[in-house]
């Protein structure tokens, strides 16, 4: 198969020769790797790329992937970095309005009639800024004779791959892993790999995050080699009996690989104890069924507790292949006949922030340094809960909030903002995802990935379907997917609330933003049927969060409100140099002469951008310290 | 002959002057209010304090269009007219102001315990409303200061009430009692209350310059400079003033910036060099609001209606 630019084009074209999404588990040779966190099957390909930046399609360098390309023109680039923040392409801060606004005339292809397939709107778009990435590498001595593939955590927004002058597939979703399988053409020596980057695509629509507009390789590569049997996939069914305190644990395995040997299968308490152990033979399905596990230790905000599953894959000798260890906790999410959100049978109060991935040197390209530092400010502040604002996050950001019992949103990467609202008005005219057919799938996908990478992470109590997308039917298949595969989560999602004709099938509870307190009152007064949440309140931007309070006092009134999401955490803005200064200063949307721009807009942070607290944050601190 | 429990009065034919032990101060006939303030040699003031009336807007205030409601109170803010003085000695009040001739029988040693000097403004808004700005000097050398808003129905709500003091030159911090942190009427329930030292004028780094570093709840302040104007002046010793509250707290910042020249700017770079220090005492101070950014207003009971009278006093020089 050979690529095809008009995939940007095709709704329908999202991703090809992808491998299936699953869930997001490490996995090493022994287990001092995995105490040294340095798997043997893992090489990264994070550092110096060659690059060759064009403003257009039509300028871009062609087969540049061919095996013997002279790249002698190409510069060097970071992976992973922003293609802007290096300066190759304008920065762009716009909220609500498409990034092409007053520039190019588009529309969703068949959004307006089934025959309008808007071709050339991407493939030939002025706009459209392309970045050709070159690695050349070896084969680490440790993964050569094996399967080997490659994830991309995170490219924006649709990406061609190429390895030694062959195409190897396609993808889109920027914020969820994209892997390939590169056996069939990798060599142990001078691999040269080609990745297309184009900022838009069809996906362009539904990724119109009010955010600063990026595109690039913005988080890691590795290539991932594959034990001789490796489990692709783990899905841990924790579940917690109706007296909150017995628990029964299932696991399914999905093997890969060579059909002999054995999957030892244990969980360990934090003493030490094993109460489960079992050995099953390799198989392409191994499970753990029902285990009945008296007196467990439940997880929460206060007391994060995790067991630890460690799964074992040996051969007929009893040689280690392959080593998978997993945290996860028993918790359980419900809602009452009171209409009342329930953590392990106690009220769910979120004390919660809303989060974008922010650095302001680095934009969308964050570091383990900043998450943990974010980790660390929630833990001081009283802050108990993050929504994924508003498309996942790095893998670990997952593993930092089942440590640290932060209760997760986790949003899928939807938001197609400028396709239903104009100048504050509901004009759903050119809506997408809405109820076109070709939107369907595209978005189905979404949620899937979002599922099947982050399944087993107890931190997430919610499944976010998007935000701000409006609604119609193909959210609707999102909300189903969601209820098809997963009964120990919520299903939230606040763009119901402009289409009540959908309020029956999508969302388990009623959510809004910015609702002000009155309001607030005025559906928990009136006998409500959802319980309530807000997943934005407390606009940020400035100098803010003032009456704080009137939100707080209703939680002591009304057992339905469970809280909200803050907007938001950390002030977007990035830190350059002030050419008449000398300086490193702050600058927003407009400052790069980006027009149309929603300037300060995206400075709603409790942090500064450069991660010190707001004076607001005492405030926070106090009022979300009432119902720790 | 020296009377430490009296005020030393000097009739001049422009000012009223004022000394005791440690301290001189100049009250203005021509430009409406106290021109100097001088405490152990020390010059305090830059110009005459003035009432305040505008914040640098904040984002909240721009998304709801408070700016646009309320913009009369930036020119109220910015200029001032003063149209009445009185002066009261002793119980004694002057029928005018007492220059010459009518000052040339008295002498350079003329002393009285109590003088009250009262300042009243025509807000420059339409319609217009008076203020007044009553300076009640004690023998000690004490300054009580009253500000009265009268309220008036027609007008907008107000953004801030308050005295602005511009000081010569920059502080090296304040120290005062009352609340942690940057505070607000509808933000101040996290704060705690204590003693607490702020090294330098920070200006908080909001992306576009805006109102910040309020104080609610204050008992009294203690402003520390090293530096002054004056050319003759070698030392580098830092010296103080305190303010405190009278029958009930204020609120302050202590900023190097006036609201125009927050307002002015729309990065923190564009201010200019910090060269003064700019202390607001407020009687009423808006809420910062925080619903959304885009039209919600502060909650009610955060507003500052113009249509009531606002009074509200502090000790300058306080011992």
């Amino acid at each position: 198969m050979d690529a095809n630019i008009k995939w940007l084009d095709d709704p329908e074209t999202f991703r090809v020769n992808q491998l299936a999404a699953h869930s997001d588990h490490y996995y090493y040779g022994d287990y001092d790797e995995w105490r040294r966190d340095d798997s043997r099957f893992v090489q990264s390909l994070d550092g110096k790329w060659q690059f060759k930046f064009a403003k257009n399609p039509r300028e871009r360098v062609s087969e540049f992937y061919a095996k013997d390309y002279d790249s002698s023109s190409f510069d060097t680039i970071e992976v992973p970095s922003e293609i802007e923040l290096n300066n190759y392409a304008q920065n762009n801060y716009i909220n609500t309005l498409i990034p092409w606004e007053g520039k190019i005339y588009r529309r969703p292809a068949y959004a307006l009639s089934p025959d309008d397939s808007q071709e050339g709107s991407f493939s030939d778009g002025d706009d459209n800024t392309v970045g050709a990435y070159l690695k050349r590498f070896d084969l680490d001595p440790a993964l050569r004779g094996k399967q080997i593939r490659i994830r991309f955590d995170g490219v924006e927004r649709a990406m061609y791959l190429w390895l030694n002058g062959h195409f190897i597939g396609y993808a889109e979703d920027s914020f969820t892993p994209s892997e390939f399988d590169l056996t069939p053409y990798i060599q142990d020596e001078a691999n040269v790999l080609a990745v297309e980057v184009f900022k838009h695509s069809t996906a362009s629509w539904i990724e119109d995050q009010d955010m600063f507009r990026f595109s690039g390789i913005f988080r890691s590569v590795n290539l991932l080699a594959q034990p001789l049997v490796h489990i692709e996939d783990l899905n841990i069914r924790p579940t917690v009996t109706d007296n909150y305190q017995d628990g029964i644990f299932n696991v399914d395995l999905q093997l890969q690989g060579e059909k002999t040997g054995n999957v030892n299968i244990r969980v360990v308490d934090s003493d030490g104890n094993t109460l489960i152990n079992e050995t099953h033979p390799v198989a392409p399905t191994v499970k753990v069924q029902d285990q009945f596990l008296e007196n467990i230790h439940l997880w929460n905000n206060h007391d994060p507790y995790l067991y630890q599953l460690l799964v074992e894959i040996r051969d007929d000798e009893g040689k280690l292949l392959e080593l998978v260890p997993y945290r996860f906790g028993f918790r359980r999410i419900e809602i009452n006949q009171d209409h009342v959100v329930l953590l392990n049978g106690k009220r769910l109060i979120i004390n919660g922030v809303n989060r974008h991935e922010w650095n302001a040197k680095r934009g969308r390209a964050i570091t383990m340094d900043d998450m943990t530092s974010d980790i660390k400010t929630f833990k001081e502040n009283n802050i108990n809960a993050v929504r994924t604002c508003h498309y996942p996050d790095q893998i670990p950001w997952y593993y930092l909030c089942d440590d640290n019992g932060i209760y997760m949103m986790a949003e899928n990467n939807l938001e197609s903002h400028a396709t239903w609202q104009k100048m504050g008005a509901i004009e759903p005219s050119y809506n997408v995802p809405g109820s076109v057919p070709q939107w369907r799938e595209v978005v189905v996908d979404r949620a899937r990935t979002n599922y099947e990478t982050f399944k087993n992470h107890p931190s997430i109590l919610f499944w976010s379907l998007g935000n701000e997308s409006y609604a119609g039917d193909n959210v609707v298949k999102m909300n189903e997917f969601y209820k098809e595969h997963d009964d120990s989560r919520l299903v939230h999602y606040e763009g119901v609330c402009h289409t009540p004709e959908y309020r029956e099938q999508i969302s388990d509870v009623e959510s809004w933003m910015y609702l002000p307190p009155k309001e607030v009152e005025e559906y928990l007064k009136n006998n409500p049927d959802k319980p309530f949440m807000e997943c934005e309140y407390m606009h940020d931007m400035g100098n803010s969060d003032g009456g704080m309070g009137s939100y707080i006092a209703l939680l002591d009134k009304y057992p339905q409100y469970f809280g909200g999401f803050i907007w938001d955490f950390i002030d977007q803005a990035l830190l350059v140099k002030d050419p008449v200064s000398g300086q490193e200063v702050m600058r927003y949307g407009g400052d790069f002469d980006d027009r149309h721009s929603d300037y300060e807009f995206s400075g709603d942070g409790l942090m500064f951008a450069d991660r010190t607290p707001k004076p607001a944050m005492q405030e926070v601190r106090y009022y979300y310290g009432l119902h720790k | 002959m020296a009377y430490t429990n009296k005020l030393r009065v000097i009739y001049g034919d422009g000012t009223l002057g004022l000394s005791g032990e440690g301290f001189h101060y100049i009250f203005s006939y021509e430009r409406g209010g106290l021109e100097s303030l001088k405490l152990n040699g020390k010059e305090w003031l830059y110009r005459e304090p003035m009432p305040t009336f505008w914040r640098a807007t904040t984002d909240n205030d721009r998304g709801n269009g408070f700016n646009i409601r309320s913009a009369q109170w930036l020119a109220a803010d910015a200029f001032h007219k003063c149209v009445g003085i009185k002066l009261t000695v002793d119980g004694q009040e002057f029928d005018e102001l007492p220059i010459a001739p009518i000052t040339n029988e008295f002498s350079d040693a003329v002393f009285a315990t109590d003088v009250k000097i009262e300042y009243t403004f025509e807000t420059l808004t339409v319609p217009s409303t008076t203020t007044s700005v009553t300076y009640e000097v004690m023998a000690n050398g004490e300054i009580k200061v009253t500000m009265h808003y009268q309220g008036h129905k027609d007008l907008p709500g107000l953004p801030v009430v308050g005295m602005r003091f511009v000081m010569p030159t920059v502080a090296t911090g304040f120290d005062y009692q009352g609340l942690s942190g940057e505070t607000y009427p509808d933000r101040m329930a996290g704060a705690k209350k204590g003693v607490f030292h702020v090294d330098g004028l920070p200006v908080t780094k909001y992306l576009v310059p805006q109102e910040n570093g309020m104080h609610m709840e204050t008992n009294n302040l203690i402003i520390t400079r090293n530096t002054t104007q004056n050319n003759a002046d070698h030392s580098h010793e830092p010296f103080s003033l305190k303010i405190k509250q009278t029958d009930r707290p204020f609120a302050f910042s202590c900023l190097p910036y006036t609201a125009e020249e927050l307002e002015n700017a729309t990065h923190i770079e564009e201010l200019p060099l910090a060269r003064r220090t700019v202390l607001v005492i407020a009687g009423a101070v808006r809420g910062v609001g925080g619903i959304d950014s885009w039209g919600a207003d502060v909650e009610e009971q955060y507003h500052i209606p113009a249509d009531q009278d606002i009074e509200f006093s502090f000790v300058l020089n306080a011992k």
